[in-house]
């Protein structure tokens, strides 16, 4: 019973698309996608890397309690990711609901709560009883401030956060303590990676308080061009600070980015449309591609869509693509593991078949 | 010894500087060290590895603790999941909310350091909103209450001071309850 429910909602998953990736947001010419995600912790039961194994089985039911004493999380699914597949587990990372640490550490009692629309979803028992994160396509901080502030109240009704008057939602590493919020932006930086701008930038916002981290969150590779740009300061800041900094600091990238791309398309736009039809044609008629170059076409493409040198495929198709092309997705869609090569061969159709649909 | 910055704090950090040879040695109290070490740059601060950072900053701050004997750190737990401090350097993990209580001494450099500050400011959870709200008006009215002194306006003084009689008389009575 318990097996048959899992595989209808990972069927289902395999099948969906997560809204953040329908290129709609404000700013989706270079801002993919916006998240935010807050710490908290249940107040007399140790962090998961001390509590022992009832602890970590009373958090999990209280999110299992969470989920079936809210209307608010009505339609929601819970996995229990002891029950799944490594290869289940790395899908729902490549899926952006769960993070790599909570797919490979080892403790039982590891769960990830998330609705149909994939914009909120819920860790339990990673570094922390519970990480709650939002996300929206394009740059929407605010409108996800107010939506997942509104969740954290009604799980409030429910289990009693550890909270002190002076250092805020207490959370197992004091990197998060006070808000426990960390925002991010996700933008494609191409133009700037061009002409060789990124480590300015970089180097600049780490000195006010800023991170930059890769596709796949703290610890990844930057791929594709894609920058995930997040606050790293979360005690003596309130949350509309933090946000409101971070969305400052982005627009100032935007900026850079928007005009270097006008530069670009002024000086050299010969160059730059040979480069992304040329993208296009290896990404049309390849017949075997590996996820780090489909990534770098991938980036070249929506390069000339964001600046109308092509008009197909449209974004949400390549973000969409983006997912599809990881290795565990690819296995998912495929109904078995396949090797490195296969994947290959698999990608490549995959993506030849998108692009000409 | 009194910090040879602000000359009226207790000194509880030495920095030790060892440029071309030369070796500086200043003693600080923590409010003005921490306004000094990005000048100094004593601690190396790596850009986008915030594990490092924080593994990094710990050994700091214990380093100087050390040197000056105050606090023999090894020896610091956590009442409640009985975490040792050694174990959460080596982790950059803490236990339980307790060890936020428990290793508050040695905490609160860390927070400064990281996050250039030791105190919340946003959200409140609804079960303590009423509580934190009086204390933070209270903060704020305390302020408010010097800058009208200053200006001698005695009669703003002085409804300010009651204003904030009665918030802490209700936190009293809460308390008690």
């Amino acid at each position: 019973m318990q097996n048959n429910k899992k595989g209808i909602i990972l069927q289902k998953l395999k099948e969906s698309d997560a809204e953040w990736t329908n290129g709609q947001g404000p700013l989706s010419d270079i801002v993919i996608s916006s998240r935010i995600r807050l710490a908290r912790n249940i107040e007399g039961i140790p962090f998961p890397s001390r509590a022992d194994q009832v602890e970590l089985k009373n958090i999990f039911d209280l999110s299992q309690q969470v989920i079936e004493k809210s209307s608010l999380f009505k339609d929601y699914n819970l996995l229990l990711l002891d029950e799944l597949t490594p290869l289940e587990r790395q899908f729902l990372v490549e899926k952006h609901l769960i993070s790599i640490y909570h797919a490979l550490k080892k403790q039982v009692y590891r769960g990830c709560i998330f609705n149909q629309r994939e914009t909120l979803s819920i860790m339990i028992n990673e570094e922390d009883h519970f990480r709650i994160q939002y996300l929206l396509s394009g740059l929407q901080l605010n409108e996800i401030w107010k939506l997942i502030n509104k969740i954290d109240d009604e799980i409030e009704k429910i289990v009693t956060y550890a909270f002190s008057g002076k250092e805020g939602y207490l959370t197992s590493c004091p990197t998060n303590v006070g808000t426990g919020m960390r925002a991010s932006v996700m933008l494609h930086l191409p133009a700037l990676a061009m002409v060789g701008g990124m480590n300015d930038i970089l180097k600049a916002i780490s000195k006010i308080g800023y991170v930059v981290r890769g596709f796949y969150g703290e610890g990844t590779e930057v791929m594709g061009n894609l920058f995930q740009v997040s606050n790293q300061i979360t005690l003596g800041l309130s949350e509309e600070e933090i946000i409101d900094n971070l969305e400052k600091v982005n627009q100032q990238i935007i900026s850079q980015e928007q005009k270097v791309r006008n530069d670009l398309l002024s000086n050299s736009k010969s160059q730059l449309e040979d480069q992304i039809w040329r993208a296009y044609g290896i990404l049309s008629s390849a017949r075997i591609i590996s996820s780090v170059e489909a990534m770098e076409l991938l980036s070249k493409l929506r390069f000339g869509v964001e600046l109308g040198i092509i008009s197909h495929p449209d974004l949400a198709t390549l973000n969409k693509l983006m997912l599809l092309i990881q290795p565990a997705y690819l296995q998912m869609l495929a109904g078995k593991d396949l090797d490195p090569f296969t994947r290959d061969l698999q990608r490549a159709i995959l993506i030849r078949n998108k692009i000409s649909e | 010894m009194l910090c040879q910055i602000c000359k009226k704090k207790e000194a509880t950090i030495i920095l030790t500087k060892v440029s071309e040879g030369q070796k500086t040695v200043i003693q600080l109290c923590q409010d003005c060290a921490s306004m000094f070490n990005d000048k100094l740059s004593i601690f190396p601060i790596p850009e986008f590895n915030i594990n490092d950072l924080l593994t990094g900053l710990l050994k700091a701050i214990d380093l100087y603790s050390k040197e000056e004997g105050v606090i023999p750190i090894k020896e610091v737990k956590c009442s409640n999941c009985h975490l040792t401090y050694d174990e959460f350097k080596q982790s950059g993990k803490l236990g339980c909310s307790v060890c936020y209580h428990d290793f508050r001494e040695q905490l609160i450099p860390l927070l400064r350091r990281l996050h250039g500050n030791s105190e919340h400011v946003g959200k409140i959870p609804q079960r303590a909103k009423g509580k934190l709200n009086k204390i933070r008006k209270i903060k704020q009215l305390r302020k408010e209450l010097q800058e009208v002194v200053s200006r001698e306006e005695y009669e703003k003084a002085a409804k300010i001071r009651d204003e904030i009689l009665k918030l802490e008389g209700a936190l009293k009575k809460r308390n008690a309850k």
